[in-house]
């Protein structure tokens, strides 16, 4: 359902520091995947996702979402079917507004906005389920500001945000890289069960092997720009840490010396 | 002293009106917006010379609030589709505004000595004269208030809001943020256009350098405001920017009272932001190196 077609991307094209980050890059995503993204660092697995929702424009190539050239859409439009987590946890919501207020944003995120209220009791209701469903308590704390949450709190919130209207396509970006070890496992298990149970297509980039292996039923490696593994289904289940890596070696033909990644540390 | 009050809850309110547009660019939209400077002017001087030629007053009124959303949309055209930054770009609305308020105008200033103003009308309305100014300016910006504060808590002023304060999740959520900063910075022009018309009415004539020290003024009172009831809810927020302006007048007027020259209140305006600003910072150094 998402095409990506020859995407090329260069930053500071026609400079001594020009980078071409994505070089004819070729994606072809099914209805109801779920690809966890890894590789090392500088290989293009940001800007994969950032081209995908329009933040950057391409240099080269064409993306299609259902058949729909969307390659010239601007982010915001691109937004209405498209969700997004960041690593940032502070990048999700917006602070100053209360935990309501942010979900009434996300409940317009496909509709036209306009002159009505932006809360009423129907919809504070409707948030008041939905939140529960977390397991955090935020229920009771709707009118709070939400620069007072915590990190998980706030990527739990961001998550919820990102898929309450369902989105055609769920970007997470090392969601989890920025938690403690505790809140990973329960971020984790949050996304598997939202993305299970709407059904929402999804690319997750990771730098934990382990996560890779485990969530999904797609895995992708990217290497400087170009996708160097894609594996899918029960060969993806079998996998190990160190397949991966001799995968890896074999095909970028250098030696994987991440050990951050290895060993699925933070930065 | 009475008179000292009242004369400053006047001055607190009409520049209030100013102070919620500052309000407005600064605080919700996180915008550094200079225009003010040049819209302030520009309201008085579009209402003035409406005045001047006998229009009807109130109709003046709505045509400055329109040329201020004009001001507005202009700097923020520049800033969003012309990549010029927010400062610069409001700096650039305000230059060629001075300009403009003295073509609108034709000279230096406008007297409306004898002039038909809104006032002529509450007067004749029945308002006695010593109670015109407060009540007219009260009944205007407690309409002003209400809609500002209805308008933020709309689907549009969320998404107002969230370009202010994470625009990055506002378009990651479908707000188009251009078109938002472009909206935010007309109100705000609007409403200071609006104060600046008015009072041009109140002080009897518009003259080509009341705007400078504008934004400063509107700043002052809207940190004021926040020192004294500080950042919550949006009824709140939006009074406590008419609280900062009506005692940044008092404290202006207490001022001179004491002796002070006109030409020394840039410097206690200077002084009263400051010990605003660092009011929080004081208490709480006042707490550690007491306990």
């Amino acid at each position: 359902m998402l095409k990506l077609n020859g995407i090329t991307k260069i930053f500071n094209k026609g400079t001594v520091n020009e980078n071409v980050v994505l070089r004819d890059l070729y994606l072809d995503v099914n209805d109801g995947d779920f690809i966890s993204i890894i590789g090392s660092n500088g290989a293009g697995k940001s800007t994969l996702l950032n081209i995908i929702a329009g933040v950057y424009t391409v240099d080269g190539g064409s993306i299609l979402l259902e058949d729909r050239d969307i390659t010239k859409l601007p982010e915001y439009e691109r937004a209405k079917f498209i969700g997004r987590v960041f690593q940032d946890p502070m990048m999700g919501t917006a602070p100053s507004m209360t935990i309501e207020e942010n979900l009434s944003m996300a409940y317009c995120r496909d509709k036209r906005r306009k002159l009505k209220w932006g809360l009423n009791n129907q919809m504070r209701e409707m948030f008041r389920q939905k939140l529960a469903e977390l397991g955090l308590g935020l229920e009771n704390r709707m009118d709070t500001k939400v620069r007072l949450l915590s990190g998980g709190q706030r990527q739990a919130l961001t998550l919820l945000i990102a898929t309450m209207v369902k989105p055609k396509l769920l970007l997470l970006d090392e969601h989890t890289a920025a938690l403690d070890p505790a809140t990973v496992r329960q971020i984790n298990d949050l996304t598997e069960e939202i993305v299970l149970q709407k059904g929402i297509t999804t690319l997750m980039i990771t730098h934990n092997m382990e996560h890779a292996i485990k969530m999904g039923n797609r895995l992708i490696m990217m290497d400087k720009g170009q996708i160097v593994l894609d594996i899918r289904g029960s060969e993806k289940m079998s996998l190990t840490v160190d397949d991966l890596i001799d995968m890896f070696e074999s095909k970028a033909q250098r030696k994987f010396d991440e050990d951050r990644i290895v060993l699925g540390m933070k930065h | 002293m009475f008179n000292l009050v009242i004369t400053s809850l006047e001055q607190g309110i009409v520049f209030g009106i100013m102070a919620l547009g500052v309000f407005v660019t600064f605080k919700v939209l996180d915008f550094p917006d200079l225009t003010v400077d040049g819209s302030f002017p520009l309201g008085a001087a579009v209402a003035s010379i409406m005045i001047f030629y006998g229009g009807n007053p109130f109709l003046a009124l709505i045509v400055a609030t329109a040329a201020g959303m004009g001001a507005g949309f202009i700097t923020g055209f520049l800033n969003t589709k012309g990549k010029i930054t927010g400062l610069l770009a409001g700096i650039l609305t305000m230059t060629a505004l001075y300009s403009i308020n003295l073509r609108v105008m034709g000279r230096s200033n406008v007297t409306l000595l004898n002039a038909k103003t809104i006032f002529t009308y509450f007067e004749k309305w029945g308002i006695p004269r010593q109670w015109v100014f407060l009540t007219t300016f009260i009944i205007i910006t407690v309409i002003i208030k209400i809609l500002l504060d209805s308008f933020l808590k709309t689907e549009v002023g969320f998404a107002l809001r969230a370009t202010g304060n994470n625009p990055n999740m506002a378009r990651a959520l479908g707000v188009n943020t251009e078109a938002m900063k472009i909206l935010g910075l007309s109100i705000s022009n609007g409403l200071v256009a609006l104060s600046g018309a008015l009072v041009a009415q109140y002080q009897g004539f518009a003259d080509i350098g009341m705007g400078v020290g504008t934004v400063v003024a509107g700043l002052a009172s809207v940190i004021i405001g926040e020192m004294i009831i500080g950042e919550r809810k949006i009824g709140l927020a939006t009074f406590s920017a008419l609280l900062g302006s009506f005692i940044y007048r008092l404290s202006i007027g207490i001022a001179l009272r004491l002796g002070f020259a006109a030409t020394d209140l840039k410097l206690l305006t200077t002084i009263l932001v400051i010990i605003a600003l660092s009011t929080p910072r004081i208490r709480n150094l006042v707490r550690s190196v007491t306990s």
